[in-house]
């Protein structure tokens, strides 16, 4: 816990000023991004996407391969493991393959723009599943429907997965068992002597219509810094080490386009995110002068849409841009800390798989993520994704320590071990201007726990507390 | 001293009516932030002995450890003086007490508190943390220079390692263009590139404001028109016979001018595509069905060439952490494209501006006038020039064109000057 490395003695600060005041140094810690897999050098969007899946599969295949063999083959020696090709009927074997889901309440704008079937717009959905979705396993020459003991709602399109089982005469293929790659290889984490910790937050969503959260906005920052509260509070400051800011800090209310106005009425407007973007500035400018920030884009961030995205342009930051402690990094975000090896994104893979799964807890969504070792299965189906064809930047292939996705509802996290004894901290990082609350990670115990913070409003102090806390898990 | 600042927060708090936070008072007062909690204390004490004066309202920040549904998480808030106890009791334990802001009236939300912190620290944003109670000794802004560079290093990092992934020389020029750093794009490129997009603008309004491109024709025809019809209303009081001459004159005229007007749009629509392209305007052209296959064919060429710069605009857009060269090569490209490219462009510009600047308003441009008086003489080489205009030789397709424009201006404004009259009309046949 972060409130018991505090050493209070006595409260300080209720009675006149006293003698000089303590200045506590804020350590450095070494730091590697690793976040050059996520880096586009050339753009080009003449590709078609089937090159993704394609090289997914193939570095998947071997894990999964292995993976199998190793799950079912041990009792009766090995099981064979055949290509979609070479399927014999009845014969009990292995299939790998990309799992597609077909799904009827998919929105599609072929279908949607076909005037033959003169459908009415479909209203959008919190979740396209349906009872009448199917799953289709492909490899890469054919694809063969599943059956059997297989949970279609709980898988997406673009997960890579082994099946054991048997074809049919119809055609399709009887699952008994499935399994995921699992996690990958984890490199060991240092011993640290201190406690040392590293702050979680996201959406922030300056330019936003409510400004209610800028206070609470004002007292992060205020406590990072080490303004807030008594000397004991501030020396354990002191080892907040980095704070990585996972995306949307600005609010989905900046993209209004306003395109009802007339034209010549927004001649001189200026777009939403403008002031926006200085107000991230001048919070920015605050925190790296005090520590070292590295900072995300999100969904309704000024950078591409699709994943993976790129770094904010430093052009934005006029005020906090000649701080070398400024990091402006990709959306799915992956460094060492320490010793200590984060792998995370801003939220939009996980958002999008609560969409087309029954999962809907962020957290279940972002273990089974790692679990199948892939950040992003559906893109590039129903996530906006470059069109890689070399090879699939989303698949995790190292194991982190901390892998956490942003913009969650509300907080929560998780330890988890994998079958080689690997250990992750797995942690949803609320978004801040509904929940006030952000995340600290210590680095030592891989410990996380919230800060909340609260101010008071014309309710009584304890309502608006529990409206914040409630409004969380709603929204 | 002691007493000093208990009177310059009296100040504060009662004469300007202030809301005082500690932050605020850190700042204004240049005291470590410890320090102002202290000081706020200390006249909040000092205020409440003294029973005749006004009563004081405070707010506090408490933070702490406490459980909720079992998890225990760590709380900051701001309460107000009367809920103070209550909330500190709820901590387990409190770690953190002090006053967070002292004013006359009492607050009903905590809003005007962060507007009070806000202007303090924005006026102090360069060294906003220069009286808090941690410091960390790497975060100590660079200079402009030295910021360049690290980001040249960076990028040329960066550029080394995905330059292999391109394809074409031509698509890495305008990312080392941007590597450059923001400063340089500005410095280097747009000083060009803002000239030539004011022309364009100036053009694209004129452009709108009078019935678009083909300009001096349809002015010629416009202008000759109104006449006429000024004329054949008169000559229709006369007779009807006039009327019917008249009515051929028009109908005689009116086969040149659409031929003209051809003539015209595809050298106009050529310049015009590159104007849009370069100021990346919205502006869309109605008249590519009108223009015929060559101007299309040349349309499509101008594009290709074109592409290198649209290729950098949307690398501008990009990510800064693209690729980059190093900086003397860049530099040296960069110039010898923009010379070449604006070479190009200057060209056919100041045609299609002198144009368009004759409809418009005559006096302004003396120089153009001249320049339309020499090529009036070829005027007669329309139609070769409409032949010529193949993909071969667009240039002088163009060229010949505009020199028809520019004669028939010459008219028109020979004519203004003399106030305009039937003969001239006659005269150009």
């Amino acid at each position: 816990m972060f409130s018991d490395t505090v050493v209070q003695k006595e409260s300080t600060l209720l009675g006149p000023p006293g003698p000089a005041e303590p200045v506590f140094e804020r350590e450095t810690l070494s730091y590697t991004s690793c976040c050059d897999r996520f880096q586009l050098g050339e753009r080009s969007f003449n590709r078609q996407y089937a090159h993704i899946y394609a090289a997914r599969l193939i570095q998947m295949r071997g894990v999964l391969e292995q993976r199998a063999q190793k799950m079912w083959g041990e009792e009766r020696g090995p099981i064979p493991i055949r290509k979609l090709g070479d399927l014999k009927i009845g014969e009990q074997c292995v299939i790998v393959g990309t799992v597609f889901k077909h799904m009827e309440l998919q929105p599609s704008i072929l279908r949607e723009i076909s005037e033959e079937h003169n459908l009415l717009p479909q209203p959008p959905r919190a979740k396209y599943i349906s009872q009448s979705d199917e799953l289709i396993l492909e490899d890469e020459l054919q694809r063969i429907r599943l059956e059997g003991s297989i949970d279609t709602a709980m898988f997406v399109t673009g997960t890579v997965i082994a099946v054991k089982g048997a074809e049919r005469n119809d055609g399709k293929f009887t699952v008994e068992d499935f399994c995921l790659s699992d996690l990958p290889e984890q490199p060991p984490r240092q011993r640290l002597e201190s406690n040392r910790f590293v702050l979680l937050a996201s959406g922030f969503s300056l330019g936003g219509t409510s400004a209610d959260s800028m206070l609470g906005l004002q007292l992060l920052v205020d406590m990072v810094t080490g303004h807030l509260g008594d000397q004991g509070e501030q020396s354990s400051m002191a080892s907040i080490s980095r704070i990585l800011l996972a995306g949307n800090l600005l609010s989905r209310n900046t993209q209004n386009k306003d395109s009802n106005k007339a034209k010549y009425l927004t001649k001189k407007t200026q777009a939403g995110s403008v002031e926006a973007v200085r107000l991230l500035d001048e919070l920015l400018v605050q925190l790296v002068a005090s520590v070292p920030v590295d900072v995300m884009p999100g969904q309704y961030d000024p950078t591409n849409y699709t994943l993976p995205q790129q770094p904010l342009h430093r052009c934005m930051f006029p005020l906090s841009n000649p701080y070398p402690t400024l990091q402006l990094v990709t959306n799915p975000y992956q460094a060492c800390v320490d010793g200590v090896r984060f792998l995370g994104t801003s939220g939009q893979n996980i958002c999008d798989i609560v969409k087309y799964s029954s999962m809907d807890d962020h957290l279940e969504v972002l273990e089974r993520t790692l679990r199948q070792r892939h950040l992003a299965p559906t893109a590039p189906d129903t996530l906006g994704c470059y069109p890689f064809y070399q090879s699939d930047p989303f698949i995790v292939d190292v194991c982190p320590h901390v892998y956490f996705s942003g913009n969650a509802p509300c907080y929560q996290s998780k330890r988890i071990t994998g079958p080689e004894g690997q250990d992750v901290l797995l942690v949803t990082i609320p978004e801040f201007s509904s929940t006030q609350t952000a995340c600290l990670i210590n680095l030592r115990t891989l410990e996380c726990e919230q800060i909340r913070f609260s101010s008071f409003s014309t309710e009584d102090n304890e309502e608006t507390e529990m409206n914040v806390k409630y409004l969380g898990p709603a929204t | 001293m002691d007493e000093l600042y208990l009177d310059n927060i009296d100040e504060f708090v009662n004469d300007h009516n202030k809301i005082v936070t500690y932050k605020w008072l850190s700042l204004t007062l240049g005291v470590h932030v410890n320090v102002a909690k202290q000081m706020l204390y200390h006249y909040l004490e000092q205020r409440r002995q003294d029973r005749s004066a006004i009563p004081l309202h405070a707010t506090y920040l408490v933070s702490g450890k406490r459980v909720d549904n079992g998890s225990p998480y760590h709380k900051v808030a701001i309460v107000r003086e009367d809920k103070l106890e209550d909330v500190k009791s709820k901590m387990d334990p409190a770690i953190s007490i002090h006053v967070y802001s002292v004013q006359k009236a009492e607050l009903k939300d905590s809003s005007p508190l962060y507007s009070t912190d806000y202007d303090a620290v924005k006026e102090n944003l360069k060294n906003c943390n220069k009286y808090s109670a941690v410091r960390y000794a790497a975060a100590v802004p660079l200079s402009v220079a030295e910021s360049q560079h690290v980001q040249e290093t960076a990028s040329e990092e960066v550029g080394s390692k995905s330059t292999s992934h391109y394809s074409n020389a031509v698509a890495s020029k305008p990312n080392t263009k941007v590597k450059k750093g923001i400063i340089g794009m500005f410095a280097i490129k747009n000083p060009p590139k803002n000239q030539d997009s004011n022309k364009d603008i100036k053009l694209e309004q004129k452009e709108t404001a009078s019935t678009i491109e083909p300009a001096k024709k349809k002015e010629d025809g416009t202008t000759t028109i109104v006449n006429r019809f000024g004329k054949n209303t008169k000559i229709q009081e006369k007779g009807a016979d006039k009327v019917q001459t008249s009515v051929d004159v028009e109908c005689s005229k009116s086969p040149n001018s659409p031929t003209c007007i051809k003539k015209e749009e595809p050298a106009d629509s050529k310049a015009f595509n590159e104007k849009k392209k370069d100021v990346r305007s919205k502006t869309k052209r109605d008249d590519y069905s009108d223009s015929d296959n060559e101007t299309i064919e040349n349309q499509k060429k101008r594009r290709r060439r074109i592409k290198p710069q649209t290729h950098s605009s949307s690398g501008d857009d990009g990510v800064q952490d693209s690729p980059t060269l190093p900086d003397c090569p860049v530099k040296t490209e960069l110039l010898s494209c923009s010379e070449t490219f604006s070479e190009d462009k200057r060209r056919k510009r100041r045609r299609v501006l002198k144009s368009h600047t004759f409809v418009d308003d005559e006096g302004c441009m003396v120089t153009e006038k001249g320049y339309q008086s020499e090529s009036y003489s070829e005027s007669d080489d329309n139609t070769k020039a409409n032949q010529k205009k193949t993909a071969i030789k667009p240039s002088v397709g163009k060229k010949e064109d505009q020199h028809k424009c520019q004669k028939k201006a010459m008219i028109v404004s020979n004519k203004v000057a003399k106030q305009a009259s039937i003969m001239g009309f006659f005269q150009k046949k």
